[in-house]
């Protein structure tokens, strides 16, 4: 019995930590940036990785998940006779809801995981201690490049994802079910207001820096966690993690602020 | 020999959580010699290193390093005196991201506004005096461990450190490259005024390179001078050390053969 | 490090004294490249040199291509012991042309 209070308490205590680590990391990273030297080319080799790279799953689950929606959603209104809103209804869910979430979990997967593998590998081949030893700040030289990149990848990543999942809503909608095509188009241009649009931008930002930042903090305080000392072993286990956390976190915040902007 | 400190530790504790690793080690590098550390495993060689290199703050003491106390300096005046050191790590830590000559070269792009041309030159001197020429290109997943090491080294020495560290400079290395890298070792020291701290094992590396020794055992600093009178020394730990005496693992017979019998728990 | 750049009838004499490291290099190189620049084969006096890095040999050596390559005569006078040492260690000993008088130096141009 005492144990398990012991255990619960020993994570609780050490989960703190770790969240006041990681939100330290983001105000170290933040007050650094705004210091020489300026760091370009690596924050577009970021942006390169981040980005161009999760292009092709970005849009095959972006129409994958419209033509999903186009036909859950026909199949819905059908049944009211309200086929005509399918464009709305496509085009809302997917700007305020489905796409910032479903891109933050894509790239999460894709390029999450390898930034934390790779932060975690260089933190344990001593990679990370070289450079603080030639007087290379890592935090800023390492870390900061991907977290500027992946929060200016996300939400344009979005945008792409939003564009090809109302293609794919139409795609079913329009082209597979008959939906007249003005219906569709001009509901979406009528429903949509710039307070949803809003809401999907400050979504995928957020989302954007707290992917990036979890999965960065995860695999450079490597050394710190408790999978600190297992090596190779560790790298996965840290990466799984990171993974997992993110995608709870970007779920968790995807309420939130929905329901404080609504 | 000037008699200045380069370096200079005082009642240095150092802990991992609540294990002590270090107590109370004292002692002074003078500038322009080689100092090996050396101590069996788990005397605490490392940690002392990694304290040194101000990768780990200790518990109590000071390390005054050409005039800064790196256990209580900025991170500006840290970052200031790294400048000024060369670290080649265990592994080699070379960045597998770069190619090897990108390594090499990464302190001078971040920290001088040197000309190309100066840069590409330094880093093919470099490269020649560890043997890697032909390999600059390489990226370091295609080299060997010896050849790590060696691109560690070069990368280590390109800005002309006036402190060097050594993690194991020859573990994994064949007779001929470790004897290589011992007289490079000498040579650094000689011609270019370099301070040089090697932690190593390697028993003929040590007496070929050594200036003075520092022995380690159980986190203690157990014995440091000249190589003659460590040779001569009549400490026993030494002594074991030095003629590589296994430790003796006395044990009652019938308590022996339970453990080699007993039900596992 | 000091430097005296002085210029004789067919060739410049550069004068160095001191230590040349990181800080003092690019200017050794500007002496040379400009000296190489404009036409003249270049002597280097290195007696009274202290200290030399690797910055500083780059400088020379950038020197020797460029005189190479533009069919200038380009040499080392009275070489210090520091900075021959250095030359040893980085294998450069065998590469410039060592001088110990001027007049060595005058009658190969």
């Amino acid at each position: 019995m005492i144990r398990t209070i012991n255990n619960l308490g020993n994570y609780v205590l050490t989960s703190i930590e770790e969240i006041g680590r990681t939100f330290n990391l983001l105000l170290i990273i933040a007050w650094k940036i705004l210091l020489p030297p300026y760091q370009i080319f690596p924050i577009i080799k970021q942006i390169y990785f981040i980005g161009a790279r999760s292009l092709t799953v970005i849009i095959i689950s972006g129409v994958t998940i419209g033509m999903v929606l186009g036909l859950q959603f026909y199949n819905t209104l059908e049944r009211f006779g309200s086929v005509g809103v399918l464009g709305s209804a496509v085009a809302l869910s997917i700007i305020r809801e489905l796409g910032p979430v479903m891109t933050a979990l894509m790239v999460v997967g894709r390029a999450g995981s390898s930034i934390c593998a790779e932060l975690g590998i260089m933190r344990i081949s001593e990679q990370v201690d070289a450079l603080e030893c030639m007087a290379i700040s890592p935090d800023k030289y390492l870390v900061a490049p991907k977290l500027i990149a992946g929060i200016l990848c996300v939400p344009l990543l979005n945008f792409v994802f939003n564009v090809v999942a109302i293609g794919g809503g139409y795609l079913v909608g329009v082209v597979l079910f008959g939906v007249a095509e003005g219906s569709y188009v001009n509901g979406m241009i009528d429903s949509v207001v710039w307070a949803d649009v809003r809401l999907g931008l400050v979504k995928s930002l957020i989302f954007g820096m707290l992917i990036t930042l979890i999965c960065c903090a995860k695999g450079f305080y490597l050394h710190l966690s408790k999978y600190g000392s297992q090596g190779a072993e560790g790298v996965s286990r840290v990466t799984t993690d990171a993974v997992v956390i993110s995608s709870i976190s970007v779920l968790f915040f995807d309420f939130l602020i929905g329901a404080l902007m609504s | 020999m000037e008699n200045t400190s380069a370096i200079s530790i005082s009642n240095l504790d150092v802990d991992y959580g609540s294990r002590r690793i270090l107590s109370n080690i004292s002692f002074d590098i003078r500038q322009g010699e080689i100092m090996v550390i050396m101590g069996g495993s788990g005397s605490g060689k490392s940690t002392l290193l990694r304290t040194m290199l101000g990768l780990k703050k200790p518990s109590a003491g000071h390390i005054n390093m050409l005039g800064t106390d790196i256990c209580h300096a900025s991170q500006k005046e840290l970052y200031k005196l790294r400048e000024k050191m060369g670290v080649a790590f265990q592994g080699g830590a070379l960045f597998t991201s770069m190619s090897v000559t990108e390594n090499i070269q990464l302190p001078l792009r971040e920290h001088t506004k040197l000309d190309e041309n100066t840069i590409q030159i330094m880093t093919r001197i470099k490269l020649d005096m560890v043997n890697l020429l032909p390999y600059e290109n390489l990226m370091p997943s295609e080299l060997s461990g010896g050849m790590k090491k060696r691109a560690a080294l070069a990368r280590a020495i390109i800005m002309d450190p006036k402190l060097l560290f050594f993690d194991e400079p020859s573990a994994g290395l064949d007779p001929i490259t470790s004897a290589e890298l011992d007289n490079l070792i000498v040579m650094l020291k000689e011609t270019m005024r370099m301070t040089i701290v090697v932690v190593t094992h390697e028993l003929e590396s040590v007496f070929a390179i050594a200036d003075r020794i520092a022995i380690l055992g159980d986190g203690e600093l157990i014995q440091v001078g000249t190589p003659e009178e460590i040779k001569s020394s009549t400490d026993e730990r030494v002594i074991n050390l030095l003629n590589r005496t296994p430790r003796e693992n006395i044990v009652d017979g019938d308590v022996h053969l339970q453990r080699l019998t007993r039900d596992n728990q | 490090m000091k430097s005296k750049l002085s210029a004789e009838s067919n060739y410049d004499v550069l004068e160095l004294s001191g230590e040349i490291d990181l800080h003092y290099s690019p200017q050794l190189r500007e002496m040379i490249l400009g000296s190489l620049k404009n036409g003249n084969s270049l002597l280097i006096n290195m007696a009274e040199v202290s200290y030399i890095d690797s910055s500083g040999i780059a400088s020379l050596v950038e020197g020797f291509q460029t005189a190479k390559t533009a069919n200038l005569s380009y040499g080392l006078l009275t070489i210090s012991s520091p900075a021959l040492q250095v030359l040893t260690l980085t294998r450069l000993d065998r590469v410039f042309t060592l001088y110990d008088t001027v007049e060595q130096f005058q009658s190969q141009l």
